[in-house]
């Protein structure tokens, strides 16, 4: 089908631009807080768009039930990765941007 | 009855994943299934609280705006990734959760985890512990608009 070719591309591409938004926004972002930010546009809006974009191209079979897997999985295990992240960063110590300039302002004065 | 429903779902999800009918791989996936049946038995029976399965039309609603919210803030972060970093503005806050029902905080954790410029650091005493690319994305939580839809109440107009 022409038609579900060219919308899949499209998905596909967007996909692609997202991850690499992402990926920009990983080595951009200033601390390990904002970075998880970034990946997480990875995590969320790429993997919709790419699988997206697979699902139409699959001839509509056990493949395509397969795929539908793979991004349930993916949306309940990709937060939680996050979520274990930030919290053994968090209960590890490390501060948030803000807590750290003020850190530094209080040291100064 | 649960336990029938968990056996319909994984039969379901054991065919889908394997597509052979043949005897013996058949076979091989009765027996599994039942093992995790057992499994599952013996888990409700220690922890109380058993695990139901619902497709429930509210559900699948919350997840269909869901994804919306999700496309909406991948777009919003992405902005904010390719324009200059001054416009972070990195916040910490605490949201209070104790509306939800005790079996939907995870998903709203999660929830918030899912859409890009919020992440759910901690969740601990009816309070999820939020860090928010800019500061507007928390106060958008605080209005409540996501607690509201996954309590199921979608009366409130924005």
């Amino acid at each position: 089908m022409f038609i579900l070719d060219i919308v899949s591309s499209l998905l596909l591409i967007a996909g692609v631009f997202f991850g690499l938004s992402g990926a920009i926004g990983l080595f951009k972002f200033p601390d390990f807080f904002t970075r998880v930010h970034a990946a997480s546009v990875t995590d969320s809006i790429a993997a919709i768009l790419i699988i997206g974009g697979l699902l139409l191209q699959t001839s509509f079979d056990l493949n395509t039930a397969k795929l539908f897997f793979i991004l349930l999985f993916l949306m309940l295990t990709s937060p939680t990765a996050s979520h274990a992240l930030a919290k053994s960063a968090r209960h590890g110590g490390l501060l948030t941007l803000a807590e750290t300039n003020k850190d530094k302002q209080e040291q100064t004065h | 009855m649960h336990i029938g429903k968990w056996a319909a779902l994984l039969s379901v999800f054991w065919i889908l994943l394997s597509g052979y009918i043949q005897p013996l791989l058949l076979t091989f996936g009765v027996i599994s299934i039942f093992i995790v049946l057992i499994v599952l038995k013996r888990m409700d029976d220690v922890d109380k609280e058993p695990k139901r399965i619902s497709f429930r039309k509210q559900n699948i609603r919350y997840l269909l705006w869901l994804m919306g919210q999700i496309v909406s803030s991948s777009v919003h972060v992405t902005k904010l990734i390719w324009s200059s970093p001054d416009k972070l503005s990195p916040a910490l806050a605490k949201v209070s959760v104790k509306n939800v029902p005790a079996k939907k905080q995870v998903m709203y954790a999660n929830s918030i985890t899912l859409t890009p410029g919020t992440l759910s650091v901690d969740l601990q005493d009816g309070e999820v512990t939020v860090h928010a690319l800019q500061k507007s994305s928390i106060e958008e939580l605080e209005q409540g608009d996501m607690e509201e839809k996954i309590n199921g109440n979608w009366s409130k107009k924005k």
